[in-house]
């Protein structure tokens, strides 16, 4: 993956495996603490957590960028600060996450160097390969739905989220709006990782949701001999969850092989992000001898 | 300019070099690649043929076979160019998506473009192979669309940037030779790029004739591949296209109605007996 040019060796928390991504919103938990919340969420499974305030003052965020950090060094979970690459630094979080303002990715990169992670917002497939070219370690994909935390800023669909299944070869994780009755159109659309925030943090029960949650996300990747795709004309039901599987499958590893996915050619370098869905059609092409 | 047969057969010591799409091309002998008893009978054919070019067909890997089929396993890296063909393609639209699945193969961008729309003869369907050849050189590719033997639809296809035409001498496999040798003398005439005769030679002396004709190469697969002895028949028709290409650029003596003696006239023995009995008629 893209990121190991920049940590050659040893790997740390930069071994970005998470699946359920949760970010604070104080605003949704009235009565309770951002502690009480976090560490339910993270009983519950969250694997990855974001500090999101944008109003409170540096000073304020500094404070509970340290509760964090502390906080997520128990469960073993990486730690991210929205915007604020240097409070990151002084918090000692696992990296920042930043958005589509001019420059947000090289900067935080500039300032918490390549051992850090740095996740950068995306609205579009173009912002996306942007982000990746520009070595994001990670993208956020979304908001998929209206979401009451990014007011104003307008749906992306699942549509998006089926091209970054398709193109995006960094970690990505689907956010905004996701909760308990949509998480599994998002899933079956292609997402494997999941960010929820209302959802979570302003449920009663936030580690029974987010164990929900992370059921789907496994239920759904390693949803083994569920997917019945068009194989070369042919019906075909797979175990293989990606294109890669599919033709190691097929025992064509090694082939000089053409796949392509719902008629769209797809460079073997994205064989092994390609998701299989079913319904989804895949041929399999070669060289054969004619005139 | 001299074109001896300098040593042996197919030996490249010809200064007679062509090119398509910047490609510097020695031999002038297209092979196909289907329809082989096998292919290691393929490929010592490849090696008799001398041919540069090969052309081959994109197809789904047939997933019920557990042995790689593939024509690509058995050619050797490096150099050969490749012609993957469109075949299977009913229209322009069917025609590009082959393309660039040949493409992403990662062999060169060359695609000969073969649309037939007709079951029977396969005759190639001139619409949509115009069509097909504007899109696929905007996309970049170097084309060589399989034709018609009409001349002014070769024109078409040379204006729409193809870099060679590839016109048949009669419907794919049939042996039937150069049906219109008075077409591919007009295309080869006045094209601006090179006229490879394509589909329906039977043998050697078809590819002689489409050299003499004027065509600049000729592409050959059944011919060979379903030949008595395919190895025995590349060669042959290798050495007819090189004797066709030199009794082209020697230049044909032009066709007379009469006898025209190969020697003087004057000091000869006797006349004709028909001639004498004339004479003395006329002096009777």
């Amino acid at each position: 993956m893209r990121w190991r040019k920049y940590r050659k060796g040893s790997f740390g928390m930069k071994k970005l495996d998470f699946s359920l991504y949760v970010i604070t919103a104080e605003n949704y938990h009235p009565g309770k603490t951002m502690e009480e919340v976090m560490r339910e969420a993270l009983y519950g499974g969250a694997d990855i957590v974001q500090l999101r305030h944008k109003t409170a003052k540096e000073s304020e965020l500094l404070e509970k960028a340290r509760l964090l950090r502390g906080l997520t060094r128990e469960f073993g979970v990486p730690f991210i600060v929205n915007d604020y690459p240097q409070l990151a630094i002084e918090a000692d979080a696992d990296g920042v996450h930043v958005g589509q303002e001019d420059h947000g990715l090289r900067e935080a990169r500039e300032l918490l160097g390549p051992d850090r992670i740095v996740g950068v917002s995306t609205h579009s497939l173009d912002q996306a390969m942007a982000a990746e070219d520009g070595g994001a370690d990670y993208i956020g994909v979304g908001p998929v739905y209206p979401t009451g935390t990014k007011p104003g800023r307008p749906a992306v669909t699942l549509n998006y989220v089926r091209q970054a299944a398709r193109h995006v070869r960094i970690p990505w994780v689907a956010i905004g709006g996701i909760h308990l009755g949509n998480a599994q159109e998002v899933l079956d659309a292609g997402a494997t990782r999941l960010c929820a925030v209302s959802a979570i943090v302003g449920s009663e029960d936030p580690a029974a949701v987010c164990r929900s949650l992370k059921a789907m996300i496994s239920s759904s990747v390693s949803g083994a001999g569920e997917a019945e795709i068009m194989l070369n004309g042919g019906r075909h039901r797979t175990g293989s969850m990606t294109l890669q599987q599919l033709v190691e499958e097929k025992g064509l590893t090694g082939r000089r092989i053409v796949a392509e996915a719902d008629g769209t050619i797809v460079p073997r370098e994205e064989w092994s992000g390609l998701r299989l869905r079913s319904g989804m059609t895949v041929e399999l092409v070669h060289f054969v001898g004619g005139g | 300019m001299r074109l001896g047969m300098h040593g042996e057969a197919g030996q490249k010591s010809t200064p007679d070099s062509w090119t398509i799409g910047g490609k510097i091309l020695t031999s002038r002998f297209f092979l196909g690649t289907g329809r082989f008893p096998s292919p290691a009978v393929m490929l010592q054919a490849l090696q008799a043929s001398g041919a540069e070019v090969i052309t081959f067909a994109v197809r789904r890997v047939n997933l019920d076979e557990v042995a790689d089929d593939s024509i690509l396993q058995h050619l050797p890296e490096g150099t050969l160019t490749y012609l993957p063909n469109t075949s299977g393609a009913n229209n322009a639209d069917e025609a590009v998506r082959i393309a660039r699945l040949a493409r992403a193969a990662g062999l060169g961008d060359w695609i000969k473009v073969e649309i037939s729309a007709d079951a029977r003869t396969l005759l190639p369907d001139p619409v949509e192979t115009l069509k097909a050849t504007e899109r696929l050189v905007k996309e970049g590719f170097t084309v060589l669309p399989y034709t018609s033997d009409d001349p002014i639809l070769c024109r078409y296809l040379a204006e729409a940037g193809a870099s060679a035409v590839m016109p048949g001498g009669a419907p794919i496999g049939t042996g039937l030779g150069i049906l219109n040798p008075y077409n591919l003398g007009l295309i080869a005439e006045q094209s601006p790029v090179p006229v490879i005769v394509d589909a329906g030679l039977g043998s050697a002396k078809d590819a002689v004739q489409a050299m003499e004709l004027g065509a600049a190469a000729v592409l050959a697969n059944t011919p060979v591949a379903k030949a008595g002895d395919p190895v025995a028949m590349a060669e042959a028709m290798s050495l007819a296209i090189r004797a066709g290409r030199l009794a082209r650029l020697a230049g044909r003596i032009p066709e007379l109605p009469y006898a025209s003696a190969s020697s003087m006239e004057a000091g000869k023995l006797s006349s004709f007996a028909a001639d004498a009995a004339w004479m003395e008629a006329a002096q009777g």
